[in-house]
């Protein structure tokens, strides 16, 4: 195997995917890391978003980048009115009740996909998409869409996190909530903020996978557990861990089959987060354990 | 006569799968409701449970092992016993990691069991599965031989019960309860918070494996199918936390209704007309998504709460001061 | 405690048995779809279909003395759990005569075993392809109208190597569908002299098989098999090999020979690109229920919808043959496929066979996707055909045998 053929096959999927993975990965680590549970309804959330692209593309004839950051408003006041209507009642809860919660909010939002939706398999544009050669790499526009509106989306939102005064906060709750609210910080407001980045990363993983690969009912349930997988790898609470973290599973798995069989690369993402917690329970990047 | 006969066929049908998942619930709820681990890898060990019964109790079949034709308590037997030597490893590893961790921790982990049970065809037959699994008394008629099953499923259910009831209320119950509660102060006690844990994963797990073995038997069958987590992991969970974390009454309840409303959801939404008839199970899966809403925000506690201070049957000594910790 | 749960049970079952009994004189058929879970995708087709057998039926006379065929969906979600959950209602709620489905073998198994065996309902699965199938103890109650992936494999394997393949490289979905196929295929191939170059299981809903198809394309061969389904991950790695020209020509099984590859991909792209499906010996029978389908708004090229059909007609036929009597259904089933002459009875052609069986005459049933003569096990070996993608979606390029 060549050089070039590693770096095509391999390591650019690897990317690409990973960057699918980290979008979704850093809403989680956020929940995690501020709400302090996993929210099992992150996949179909995503669904939900790339669904919504497909309407809008279909109802305007624009490309799906082109309606990207609607849908990415949209699904974050989706995410914000899930938060109200459901989770919001079980704040002063025990957290399993909100994880429980959320198990049947992606059970509500894969059957409102499936009834308005259909269950047939689609895509926004029809047709292939033949990659273009950069000196040797092979690589489609929009895998080079995906991974710069990746960066972009994350390096806003860092900027957010650092210089924003209610993005310092969203970082003071994360760090420590009762100090924080003793100083005087708006749960509320940062509990909004933290489901308005979410669901809109949420919804721009979805909308990506779709551009990627296809829209499928089930296709953000099947990305679940390697977005946890990435979450938990990067540290609980570390934006550029998550981001890490996703690419270090999106790479791993296309990696996995050059040493195990093929039927086992879903395993190869576990298996690094197992040897992971083993030697650096924190993750890479030192997050909090909860 | 006829439906009389079909309804109580359905409610013996149903009397079994709740059983079984009742069993699965107790053993998650040693491990959530007694000692706060969080397993979410339900599906591992009953599928372990499952296909070990299997092996060891099915008839000979080319191309795979087993085929021992092993009396089926032998077949139980051996799946709580491998059921929890697979968990001993797996917790002794894994019991480090606090909540959230060992949540994904033990997903992943349930994951891989069911690539190798799905690829390994000398081990499981691979995708195809293991067929011809005995039924005790299978061999009845219809309605008789789910009154049979029926009615060792409650036998087996009843010593799980007891036994799990039993551990509650003992010393090493009140202990367990203690260690999740207040971690520090039960090491300042001097107890070994490991090594209780640990028992407390094995136990779990060895009832899971239970569950997924009488599965197996009733289904004649066991195939990879039937381990995907939603049916096999969340359900189960959303079973305890929906009756009652940390009550035994509560795991066998929980079960009971959510089976009900996943079964007879699906009467309710054939009631639509039938050009719907598929639209109507999609409408189904949601009204189980809300129905789970609504309980857990009208019954937080669970349909049957965690009785205060402790031990049943016995007055109430110290009441717990501080609310769950619920990580 | 135990007592509550019970009051619980019995007041909605006997909420349920009031609204369930409306009208006795209508005879029930259960149709046992993968509608949620992983195959939903397929199962709307399927049902469709299915519906189709049943409105000719009920538009033609209908069972016995005009009494209406009447569908009992039920949802088995492509698991054991709620299969047998599903079919148990069927069966005892709604009294349903005979079953069709459930979709996915895991779930036919644990149906066949918990419920329609001990009931001595019949069951007649469209795309339960394990093996397994074949050896439940049956008492002659469980069928398919879909073969055992064996025959498929092995007729797609002499067929290919007709066509002047020698050497392929081999991709499967883990599933009893997809590594039924690609065993079948491997072992017919080899020996016959084929080369089988790579031979790899995938999990199905992977966002990228690029390096699957990098470890694929390794053997050196320019032709890809994909045992997988053309509206799942089998688009998705169809896709990829097109896009990356990892291989020349790339073969697919019936699972393939979906609308999805050539909406999604493009006709214009697939030209290199064939797949094998079950035909009728008398191939009008196809062309019969392919315009009967699309007159309804259905696509007779989705995957398993001709084997649908005609199990929902062969049920139809086996219960009007048996005068309603359920405990006939299983044996009626089994007469009627040993029928290897009489007259024709193609699809759609509901008040003749009808007739036929009021007169007592043998006839054949030339379905869709084949003749059924189902064997001792109650599978069927099913004819053959080759496809390519044409202007016109897929068209038969040469008979398999």
């Amino acid at each position: 195997m060549t050089v070039i053929d590693f770096l095509n096959f391999h390591i650019v999927p690897g990317i690409v995917i990973g960057s699918i993975y980290a979008l979704g990965a850093v809403g989680i680590t956020l929940i995690f890391g501020i709400l302090r549970y996993a929210h099992l309804a992150h996949g179909d959330l995503a669904t939900l978003g790339a669904f919504l692209a497909l309407a809008l593309v279909q109802l305007l004839g624009v490309p799906p980048l082109v309606v990207l950051p609607f849908v990415i408003v949209l699904t974050a006041g989706i995410a914000v009115g899930i938060d109200r209507v459901f989770y919001d009642a079980f704040r002063e809860r025990p957290k399993i009740i909100t994880v429980m919660s959320s198990l049947g909010i992606a059970l509500m939002i894969r059957a409102v996909v499936q009834v308005v939706w259909g269950v047939n398999t689609q895509t926004y544009t029809r047709g292939l998409v033949r990659p273009d050669d950069y000196f040797g790499l092979r690589l489609r526009d929009r895998e080079i869409y995906t991974v710069a509106a990746m960066i972009g989306l994350v390096v806003a939102l860092q900027l957010f996190l650092n210089r924003s005064k209610w993005g310092k906060a969203m970082r003071a709750m994360s760090d420590n909530p009762n100090l924080a609210l003793l100083s005087g910080i708006d749960n509320r407001k940062v509990v909004m903020l933290t489901w308005i980045i979410s669901g809109g990363l949420c919804a721009a993983a979805g909308v990506f996978l779709g551009l990627n690969t296809e829209l499928k009912p089930m296709m953000g349930w099947s990305m679940l557990l390697p977005m946890f997988a990435a979450a938990i790898l990067g540290g609980v609470g570390r934006v550029e861990g998550a981001v890490l973290g996703g690419l270090i599973v999106g790479i791993a798995e296309e990696l996995s089959v050059l040493v195990l069989p093929s039927e086992y690369k879903a395993a190869m993402a576990f298996a690094i987060l197992l040897v992971m917690l083993l030697v650096r329970p924190t993750g890479l990047l030192r997050g909090k354990v909860l | 006569m006829e439906l009389a006969l079909g309804l109580a066929n359905y409610a013996l049908f149903m009397g079994v799968f709740i059983g079984i998942y009742a069993i699965l619930a107790l053993g998650l709820n040693i491990q959530w409701g007694y000692s706060g681990l969080f397993n979410a890898g339900i599906a591992g060990f009953f599928a372990v449970g499952a296909y070990t019964s299997a092996i060891l109790t099915s008839p000979h079949a080319a191309g795979r092992i087993g085929g021992f034709e092993l009396p089926t308590l032998v077949g139980w037997v051996g799946a709580m016993a491998v059921a929890g030597l697979v968990a001993w490893p797996i917790g002794k590893v894994c019991l480090r990691f606090r909540s959230d961790y060992l949540a994904i921790a033990s997903i992943g982990i349930a994951e891989i069991i069911r690539l190798v049970i799905k690829s390994e065809d000398v081990l499981t037959n691979g995708a195809k599965g293991i067929n011809n699994i005995p039924r005790p008394f299978g061999d009845l008629p219809y309605v008789q031989s789910q009154i049979a099953y029926l009615a060792i499923v409650i036998v087996v259910l009843a010593v799980v019960y007891v036994a799990v009831e039993r551990q509650y209320n003992a010393p090493w119950g009140r202990m367990m309860r203690a260690v999740r509660d207040n971690e520090v102060a039960a090491t300042a006690m001097g107890k070994d918070i490991a090594f209780r844990r640990l028992q407390a994963f094995i136990f779990g797990a060895a009832l899971m494996g239970l569950g997924g073995a009488l599965f197996a038997h009733f289904s004649r069958s066991i195939t990879p199918e039937a381990i995907d987590p939603m049916v096999a992991t969340f359900l189960v969970w959303i079973m305890l936390i929906l009756g009652g974390s940390g009550n035994n009454r509560g795991a066998i309840l929980g079960a009971a209704v959510v089976w009900i409303i996943w079964s007879v959801s699906e009467i309710a939404t054939d009631r639509l007309p039938h050009e719907y008839a598929v639209q109507a199970k999609y409408i189904r899966v949601f009204l189980i998504g809300l129905m789970l809403q609504l309980v857990l925000r009208y019954r937080p506690e669970g349909l049957l709460p965690e009785p205060l201070g402790g031990a049943r049957n016995a007055p109430a000594a110290t009441a717990k001061a501080t609310p769950r910790n619920g990580h | 405690m135990n007592k509550k749960v019970l009051a619980l049970a019995g007041s909605l079952l006997a909420a349920t048995a009031l609204t369930g009994t409306a009208a006795q004189a209508d005879v029930k058929i259960g149709l046992l779809g993968g509608i949620t879970g992983p195959i939903a995708a397929m199962a709307p087709a399927m049902l469709l279909s299915a519906e189709l057998a049943i409105s000719e039926v009920n538009g033609q006379g209908g069972i016995g003395n005009g009494e209406k065929l009447v569908q009992v969906t039920g949802d088995s979600a492509c698991n054991p759990q709620n299969g047998t959950d599903a079919a148990t209602k069927a069966v005892n709620i709604d009294g349903v005569v005979g079953l069709v489905g459930p979709h996915c073998s895991g779930a036919v198994i644990a149906a066949a075993n918990s419920v329609a065996i001990p009931a001595g309902i019949a069951l007649i699965t469209p795309s339960g392809t394990s093996p397994e199938i074949t050896n439940l103890k049956d008492n002659d109650l469980v069928f398919r109208t879909v073969p055992s992936d064996d025959y498929q494999g092995r007729a797609l394997a002499r067929s290919l190597k007709e066509q002047g393949m020698d050497s392929v490289a081999v991709a499967y979905l883990n599933n009893d569908y997809g590594s039924g196929l690609a065993n079948a295929f491997k072992s017919e191939f080899e020996a016959i002299g084929g080369k089988i170059t790579t031979f790899a299981a995938h999990e199905g809903e992977k966002a990228s098989y690029r390096s699957n198809l990098a470890e694929l394309a390794k053997g050196g061969s320019d032709t890809l098999v994909i045992f997988d389904y053309g509206d799942g991950s089998g688009l998705t790695m169809l896709r990829e090999a097109l896009e990356n020209g990892f291989f020349t020509n790339y073969v697919g099984a019936d699972g393939m020979k979906s609308d999805a590859p050539i909406k999604e991909l493009g006709a214009n792209n697939l030209g290199t690109f064939l797949a094998s499906a079950p035909v009728g010996e008398k191939s009008d029978s196809l062309d019969v229920f392919a315009k009967n389908f699309k007159d309804i708004g259905g696509d007779p090229d989705a995957v398993f919808v001709t084997t649908s059909y005609d199990a929902t007609f062969l049920m139809a036929l086996a219960i009007e043959k048996a005068g309603g009597d359920k405990s006939k259904v299983g044996a009626a089933l089994r007469e009627l496929s040993s029928a290897t002459d009489g007259e024709a009875v193609m699809p759609g052609e509901w008040a003749k066979a009808k007739a036929l069986i009021a007169e007592g005459k043998p006839f054949v049933y030339k379905g869709a996707a084949g003749t059924y003569n189902f064997d001792a096990a109650g599978d069927v070996p099913g004819v053959y055909a080759l496809f390519k993608v044409g202007a016109n979606g897929f068209e038969k390029v040469a008979d398999m045998k």
